[in-house]
């Protein structure tokens, strides 16, 4: 029996051997797919919140056939990722225009292997002069335009502005400002919170804003990763100080539980969409409290120095030609630049600059920040102060929910918690096939 | 050679009735075996075969996008994958707790129905299949609702541990007990009504005998019933450990609802996934599921072996 079986599993590594020798490489390995016209419908992958900027297309634009599909969005998810594997190897499939669920997509989308995202450079160079270049940088990728911003979402400073007044506290200005103060309110007033540390976009909050090396392309196949440069030490410290006074969360901002802690954060780094998005929707935070201000700077700086958390990128299929490449093309000028989306629909401040303006005079009108003109200020303002930031083949932020919370949940130090980072991250560079340098 | 001559002689003897029953007989294996064969090859024998070819291919890389033959380098990816080893001591750890609670749970708890054939029996075979019925997603649910410290009807318990959110409660120290929960709930059901299945077979006249003997309930059970249904625990046992080693779903959501907190490569299938669909390197995730089947098959194989599960493998046990 035991030789019968010998003989089988033999006879069939040989038939392996023999058909792996004769096998090609697959399409990722040939000639890429020559590009297609179907004249039909164009279809369109988004995730849940950007539906209506899909429906309000279709109003938009009737001539234009159009068939929506709704994806996870999760941020860090990989069922996109994993379609687009498939239709990379079967060398078809690909949605004509999609919302990136996560901003990390853009590398592989962009990627040899894949070579999804289109060439906007030329297509849409029009389009693309409408956008400041710092917001638009994090599409730029080796000269060429890959993508658009849907919305730009700098981190300006939170904070609750009845309890300042309430209490007396100051506004922050610094990032050691912003420490102290988030020490001692924890003291004066335990329960209270100055920033959460759960979520993948943290990363972006605290260690981008401290120009730490986690996400740096040095070219297609090699990334900088350092955390023990001196950005990152400074950031650690900072945060060390404030999580052994527990002024802050191991919730993320996205936590389905997190309703609780985020009403009583009183202050906290994060982005341009938070207060309509967070504050407002998700953690129903009463009108008339929440405002943003200018981000924190680090002292001794001229300017301030701020992350930068998701505003989401659209992308284009490279595998399209003729009218379904300017339908598609219609589709994407519209998500990214028309008021009847970005203005009047979308939580969140427009990556198109002539834009911008209108959306700030919403926020007025929806009256919910105390206040309103310092918030728009600071909206406008913030979107020279993100610091570089890179959209790698690893993903930062899911490395970061697996490691630094459970860390600190386990009763880990901050420096415990950023060298398991740190080790992962690495890893995980080194395993989709960058080579490390610091 | 003797059995050659008797047929012939069959032949020669009578060449209708026998013959036309070989016929008959071979008609009806190959009807039965067909459609399993087909599904076999299909959904089995081809993937496997493809898997083998896949592994044996060289993945692209940005550095160097072509493919082609690559030999065995697969199978070094996946061996030397930092994340190898962990997914297997991670399903190691809810196998040692979640296997031995499964299987004297099952047989326990069949043997006290087979011993109950009252009413109350009836009740409570009802009863303990009621878990089984609440399959996959459902159960997943279910164990969501359970382990939230918020809403859960346990949720003293979570706070008094401590944890007042998904991210407290879904610990990497507390994966292995909310698995092994959540597995033996799903699965317990039906393993019982298989079992049940092998004690029900047992001979009347051999339990009587036993009885006559001076058999409590307790040594039926130890000394008459369970050597007989030895080949049924061993199903049960080589069909949870297949199972246990495919674990994907539960981490994959668990990770879901902890925002994170859980590994994306927490079990060797969900290292699988990644090598295919994050790291783009289909023949690492062909090798890696080579690695599990070869693993599967081993244990399978000594259990089978073991158990006596089929007729021919009771003497070598």
């Amino acid at each position: 029996m035991t030789k019968k079986l010998m003989a089988a599993g033999g006879t069939t590594l040989v038939a392996a051997l023999a058909l792996a020798g004769c096998a090609g490489g697959g399409s990722q390995g040939g000639d890429p797919p020559a590009q297609t016209d179907s004249g039909g419908p164009i279809t369109v992958w988004v995730d849940p919140p950007r539906v209506p900027a899909a429906e309000a297309f279709t109003e938009a634009h009737p001539d234009i056939e159009i068939e929506i599909t709704q994806i996870d969005g999760t941020v860090g998810g990989q069922t996109v990722r994993q379609a687009f594997a498939n239709f990379d190897t079967a060398g078809e499939g690909w949605p004509d225009a999609i919302f990136f669920p996560t901003n990390d997509d853009i590398a592989w989308a962009t990627s040899s292997t894949s070579n999804y995202a289109a060439d906007l450079t030329d297509l849409m160079s029009e389009v693309i002069e409408g956008y400041d270049e710092a917001v638009l940088s994090f599409c730029e990728i080796d000269g060429q335009i890959r993508c658009l911003r849907n919305d730009a979402a700098p981190d300006v400073l939170w904070y609750d502005e009845v309890f300042f007044e309430e209490n007396g506290y100051e506004v922050p200005t610094t990032w050691e400002g912003y420490a102290d103060l988030a020490v001692t309110i924890a003291e004066e007033h335990p329960g209270k919170i100055s920033g959460m540390l759960g979520d993948a976009y943290a990363v972006n909050r605290y260690l981008q804003a401290a120009n730490c090396p986690t996400n740096e392309r040095v070219s297609e196949t090699e990334a900088r990763i350092d955390l023990s440069a001196e950005g990152c030490g400074k950031m650690v410290d900072l945060l060390s100080q404030m999580q052994e006074a527990d002024a802050l969360s191991n919730q993320g901002i996205f936590d389905g539980d997190a309703a609780e802690a985020g009403q009583n954060m009183v202050m906290s780094p994060g982005a341009a969409w938070w207060g309509n998005y967070l504050y407002r929707d998700t953690w129903g935070v009463e009108a008339g409290r929440i405002s943003a201000t200018t981000p924190l700077a680090w002292e001794g700086d001229s300017e301030p120095t701020t992350g930068n958390e998701g505003g989401g990128l659209w992308g284009l299929s490279s595998h399209i030609t003729g009218e379904q490449l300017e339908n598609a093309i219609t589709f994407l000028e519209f998500v990214a630049t028309d008021p009847a989306w970005q203005v009047e629909l979308s939580t969140g401040l427009p990556g198109y600059g002539p834009v911008q303006d209108e959306w700030l005079e919403q926020v007025a009108t929806d009256d919910y920040f105390a206040d309103i003109e310092g918030s728009q200020t600071a909206f406008k303002e913030s979107l020279g102060y993100v610091a570089p930031y890179d959209y790698m083949m690893y993903d930062t932020g899911s490395v970061w929910t697996q490691t630094v919370p459970p860390t600190l949940i386990g009763g880990g130090s901050i420096e415990d918690a950023i060298a398991a980072f740190g080790e992962e991250l690495t890893n995980q560079a080194e395993s989709v096939g960058y080579t490390i340098t610091q | 050679m003797s059995h050659t001559t008797t047929l012939l002689t069959g032949k020669s003897r009578a060449p209708f009735g026998p013959m036309r029953t070989r016929r008959a007989e071979a008609l009806g294996a190959w009807t039965l075996l067909v459609p399993y064969t087909l599904l076999f090859l299909v959904g089995a024998a081809i993937p496997i075969g493809y898997a083998f070819v896949t592994a044996l291919q060289k993945a692209p890389t940005p550095v160097d996008p072509t493919g082609g033959f690559g030999g065995l380098q697969s199978f070094v990816t996946v061996f030397t994958d930092h994340r190898f080893w962990n997914t297997f001591q991670n399903i190691f750890v809810v196998m040692i707790i979640w296997l031995p609670i499964m299987v004297l749970g099952i047989v326990g708890l069949a043997l006290l129905l087979h011993a109950s054939p009252s009413r109350f029996g009836g009740a409570m075979r009802f009863i303990y299949y009621i878990p089984g019925a609440l399959g996959g997603i459902a159960n997943f649910v279910l164990w969501v609702y359970l382990i939230d410290p918020q809403r859960s009807p346990i949720a003293f318990l979570w706070q008094g541990m401590g944890a007042n959110s998904f991210k407290e409660v879904i610990t990497a120290g507390n994966m292995p007990g909310i698995l092994t929960a959540m597995l033996f709930f799903q699965g317990v059901g039906t393993w019982i009504i298989v079992v049940n299945g092998g004690l029900n077979g047992i001979s009347e006249e051999v339990l009587e005998a036993a009885r006559l003997d001076g058999a409590n309930a307790w040594q039926l059970a130890w000394n008459v019933k369970l050597p007989i249904i030895r080949p049924w625990i061993g199903y049960a046992a080589l069909m949870n450990v297949a199972y246990g080693f495919q674990l994907f779903l539960e981490p994959y959501l668990l990770r879901q609802i902890s925002s994170g907190a859980v590994s994306p490569e927490w079990a060797p299938t969900q290292l699988g996934y990644a090598f295919a669909f994050t790291n783009r390197d289909f023949p690492a995730a062909a090798a890696m599921s080579i690695v599990l089947l070869a693993i599967t098959l081993a244990i399978g194989w000594v259990i089978v072996r073991k158990s006596g599960m089929f007729g021919d493998e009771k003497e070598t046990a």
